[in-house]
């Protein structure tokens, strides 16, 4: 692990925020766990006070040492702390894109390479997610998040956190991952017409390809249909190739910014959103259009997914 | 209501609460105990039945109820009996209470106290290893509420561990903090704090089991010379009146004074410092000249003082070990030579073969000391009962006895001859703090002793446990620690039960050593205390005691630490770090682990990267998955899985 310099050691951010994001596994060590009293914590310290105020004025021994005990215990109450998360390695694992308002879910592998059962860990994301690891278990841990905006929205700081054994420190490490979730505009809400086909067969021609007649064979290409993959010749071995049919001219759908209604960008955006997944599920073979973009026609979610993510980014 | 706060850490932490609280059964009064008892069997009840505890109006009513009953008790807010009653009524309350974590804490917090306030009552070994037990359990309700599905008792185990682990910095904290007497406005006027000490009365044969306590109940602080041990008799309460049992202070001379005795020197002068006590006592040295003007003497020369025995009190006093007393009143003569009885045959005949009634009263007396001496007369703090007639039967048959029986039957047998004697107690010795250079006297020193009026002398002390113990009398040896060290054998070794008995004798002897170590290393490590035996090491000032402290609490820290964090987190983050390196020696050759990107995975990318490392990078590989993912990982692998990474070489 690359070292911190002075300056960026004693940053309060990585107190809160944690280290710049990371693209690999972060071990939790002395460098990552920060430790403070809980609310608790420092009511036990109260009673500690008042436990040795009552020593004091009956000069008793014996209640003094119980007051140094029940100190001993909180200090050494750190050490517990630190080890209920030191050891630990927490990495990154995969996100997959939602719409916008939708809940993201940040998916992450949180390792326990020791022996010993981690008991009462805490997530914070958004929410508070509770964990318990068993001796050397690796355990897949989903976060969500809500999303707001379309585009990469970054998964934020991730902290780690646990009380145990006492409750009366927290110990915490904060961490940032290179996590960000694609959010895809909020699909319109109402069923809309798709737009006349004829903006689009200008620009493409017409071809002659359609699912009526078998047409032949061309190398698969992404955004071509399971449904027409050439299984038999992949069976050969003879590598992926798609079946082509003529007079599929009437299922072309191209799907422009310029000529979608709605007001301002994003209404317009989340209506070509509702196309795209509209005529997906409609079997419909479209480009999507946006200024100074172009996406050609095509089908499948791997389709599909190109023309959202140019949406989001949009 | 309690749907997040699991059964059995309520179970666990109501039975902590139960344990914590039980030995109060014997200090705090039967109704508010009662209504503890009450509150908490509900809260039990209502682990099973949630239905049936109390709703708010209820608790309000009860909360109300608990007030009054403590205002009945007319014991204020303060002190040690109030605020036990306090934490107690409020732990029965909060219980009932329970919707959050928060209020489990706070009910834990709680019952630490109470657990405190039991040490106040009772500082026995068997009550501190108790209250160390309870504590363990408080604690594992602690981990149990932070460590959800575990088992209770593993929560249980847990917390014994962090206890063991906390003990020797307790143990650093307690030897090193220092210890300062609480000032003065901070000692609540609270009457449940007097001390036990010297009683109103005595009763020899009633008593078979002296316990003394190490308490202290003075301390002297001479200018100039110190006196020796045989001269220090601290003179308590005086004892004439006799029933043949118990003998008793002459009620009516006790408010009228004496005629001053004649001085002479040397004159000790010096300050007494009485901590809190029973009676308005004062117990100078013998014989008080010059006192105070709070301070009044009576008519038996016992110095009193006016106002609250409770508090710790400072005078300077001039006294005179020689003296001599005028002559004795007629109503003095009569009182110091009543009996309850005629004597019997026997006590007359033994007088008469000690001279009493054909000596000199002087050699009379040197002949009883020397029937107390050559006889088997044995000093013993646990003497047989003797109900009737305690006198004789000592004298005559069970023969073994502690200061009390020596100093009655002495004084018995005085009278028998028509001598004035009486009974005088106090505390003898006291032990010389060579830090504060004052004399501390304790609860064991108490002691009785005799007097004799004799012509021309008046009123002479005679201590007839010199006869039998003079040990404690010239070198104020402690008894119990003789006992402790068994110096002192109660039992004559020949005796067939005692031979029996042995192991049992030993066990007793063993214990009652360890009992005195604990009263004298742990009850009663206070201030001058602590500074002797800190002393002893070297430590003299409050800096260094810092300085060992905080040096102590770090080396404990560290090796805690050590403990904690060996081998078993370092081995999993070395394991990484060697795969890291490895990672990295490929990264430079230009062949980088993507995000991800599975050790195998990787593998495979790199061997057909770099075809003549293939052996290596396998070997490497699989090192690190064995390490990582199979439970026993040896110390071996690990290390030639290091060597395996520093010998790989890829060139560009």
């Amino acid at each position: 692990m690359n070292t911190l310099s002075i300056k960026d050691r004693f940053r309060l951010s990585r107190f809160f925020a944690g280290e710049k994001p990371s693209d690999e596994a972060i071990p939790l060590n002395q460098r990552r766990i920060f430790i403070l009293p809980s609310k608790r914590g420092l009511s036990f310290v109260v009673l500690i006070l008042l436990l040795l105020l009552i020593a004091f004025v009956y000069n008793n021994n014996l209640a003094y040492f119980l007051t140094f005990l029940l100190a001993s215990v909180f200090f050494i109450g750190i050490l517990h702390s630190y080890k209920a998360l030191a050891g630990l390695t927490v990495q990154k694992g995969q996100c997959k894109p939602v719409f916008a308002g939708e809940r993201a879910v940040f998916e992450i592998h949180i390792d326990n390479p020791i022996p010993v059962p981690r008991l009462s860990l805490e997530i914070d994301l958004h929410d508070t997610t509770q964990l318990t690891l068993a001796p050397y278990e690796k355990k897949a841990v989903r976060l969500y998040a809500p999303t707001g905006r379309r585009g990469h929205q970054p998964c934020g700081t991730i902290t780690l956190s646990s009380g145990y054994p006492l409750g009366l420190f927290r110990a915490w490490s904060p961490m940032r991952f290179n996590l960000s979730v694609l959010v895809y505009p909020k699909p319109w809400p109402q069923e809309i017409p798709f737009p006349e086909t004829g903006g689009g067969s200008s620009d493409q021609g017409k071809t002659e390809k359609g699912t009526d007649d078998f047409y032949g064979i061309q190398e698969y290409q992404r955004g071509d249909s399971i449904k027409r993959i050439h299984w038999k010749a992949y069976a050969k071995g003879q590598g992926l190739f798609s079946k082509q049919y003529s007079g599929e001219q009437g299922d072309e759908l191209w799907l422009s910014y310029e000529t979608c209604a709605g007001y301002g960008n994003e209404e317009r955006l989340s209506r070509l959103c509702r196309w795209v997944l509209d005529a997906e599920k409609a079997g419909l073979r479209y480009g999507l259009k946006l200024p100074g973009q172009k996406i050609g026609l095509g089908i499948g979610p791997s389709h599909r997914a190109r023309c959202l993510e140019a949406l989001a980014l949009f | 209501m309690l749907a997040n706060i699991e059964k059995n850490i309520l179970l666990f932490l109501l039975i902590s609460v139960g344990l914590i609280t039980l030995p109060h059964i014997y200090h705090i009064p039967a109704s508010i105990f009662g209504f503890f008892a009450l509150l908490l069997t509900w809260r039990f009840i209502g682990i099973w039945k949630p239905s049936c505890l109390p709703g708010k109006f209820l608790l309000f009513l009860l909360t109300v109820g608990g007030l009054v009953l403590l205002y009945s008790q007319h014991q204020g807010l303060f002190g040690r009996d109030a605020g036990t009653r306090l934490f107690m009524t409020a732990l029965a309350l909060k219980l009932l209470e329970i919707r959050q974590e928060r209020d489990l804490y706070l009910i834990v917090f709680l019952a630490f106290i109470v657990a405190t306030s039991q040490f106040l009552y009772e500082q026995s070994i068997a009550m501190a290893g108790y209250i160390l037990f309870v504590c363990c359990v408080l604690l594992g309700t602690l981990v149990a509420i932070n460590s959800r599905r575990q088992n209770t008792l593993n929560a249980l185990k847990t917390a014994a561990v962090i206890l063991a682990q906390a003990l020797p910095l307790a143990i650093v904290l307690f030897i090193f903090f220092p210890r300062v007497e609480a000032p003065r406005w901070m000692l609540f006027e609270d009457k449940s704090r007097a001390k036990t000490g010297l009683s109103d009365s005595m009763e020899p044969g009633s008593i078979s089991d002296l316990g003394f306590s190490d308490e202290l109940v003075f301390r002297v602080r001479f200018q100039g010379q110190i006196p020796p041990n045989r001269l220090r008799y601290w003179r308590g309460p005086v004892f004439s009146v006799t029933d043949g049992k118990r003998w008793t202070a002459a009620k009516r001379y006790t408010y009228t004074t004496a005629a001053e005795p004649d001085f002479r020197e040397p004159a000790y002068r010096y300050t007494l410092l009485l901590e809190p006590q029973n009676n308005n006592w004062v117990f100078a040295l013998e014989m008080a000249g010059d006192y105070p003007p709070q301070l009044r003497m009576n008519s038996e020369y016992l110095l009193t003082r006016s106002g609250n025995p409770d508090k710790r009190a400072e005078y300077p006093i001039t006294s005179y070990p020689s003296y001599r007393t005028g002559a004795l009143e007629a109503h003095k003569l009569r009182i110091n030579t009543q009996l309850p009885g005629p004597a019997s045959q026997k006590t007359t005949s033994l007088v008469n073969q000690l001279g009493g009634f054909d000596t000199r009263h002087e050699q009379f007396i040197d002949h009883v000391l020397q029937h107390f001496n050559r006889e088997n007369f044995s000093y013993t703090l646990t003497p047989p009962l003797m109900e009737d007639n305690p006198i004789e039967s000592f004298l005559f048959e069970t023969r073994s006895g502690f200061c009390s029986h020596y100093a009655a039957a002495f004084t018995y047998l005085m009278r028998a001859a028509n001598i004035p004697a009486r009974v005088v107690t106090g505390y003898h010795g006291g032990v010389l703090n060579p830090v504060g250079n004052f004399l501390e006297i304790r609860q064991a020193d108490a002691h009785a002793w005799t007097e004799v009026w004799l012509e021309n002398r008046g009123w002479v002390r005679v201590d007839p446990t010199a006869a039998v113990a003079p040990e404690r009398i010239e070198q104020n040896v402690n008894i119990e620690q003789q006992i402790a060290s068994r110096n002192i054998s109660f039992f004559s070794a020949d005796s067939e039960l005692a031979r029996q008995l042995d192991w049992l004798k030993q066990a007793r002897q063993l214990w009652s050593s360890l009992d005195y170590n604990w009263q004298r290393w742990v009850i009663n490590y206070h201030s001058a205390n602590q500074t002797q035996f800190l002393a002893s090491l070297g430590i003299e000032s409050l800096k260094q005691m810092l300085f060992w402290l905080i040096g102590l609490g770090a080396l404990f820290t560290a090796v805690l630490s050590w403990l904690l964090f060996s081998r078993k987190v370092k081995t999993a983050d070395k394991i990484l770090h060697h795969y890291r390196r490895f990672c990295a020696r490929l990264a430079k050759a230009g062949l980088k682990r993507n995000a991800g990107e599975g050790p195998v995975d990787f593998a495979a990318r790199s061997k057909k990267a770099y075809a003549d490392h293939a052996a290596e990078i396998d070997e490497i590989t699989d090192l690190f998955i064995k390490l990582r993912y199979q439970k026993e990982s040896s110390q071996e692998d690990l290390s030639r899985m290091a060597e395996k990474v520093k010998r790989l070489k890829i060139g560009r």
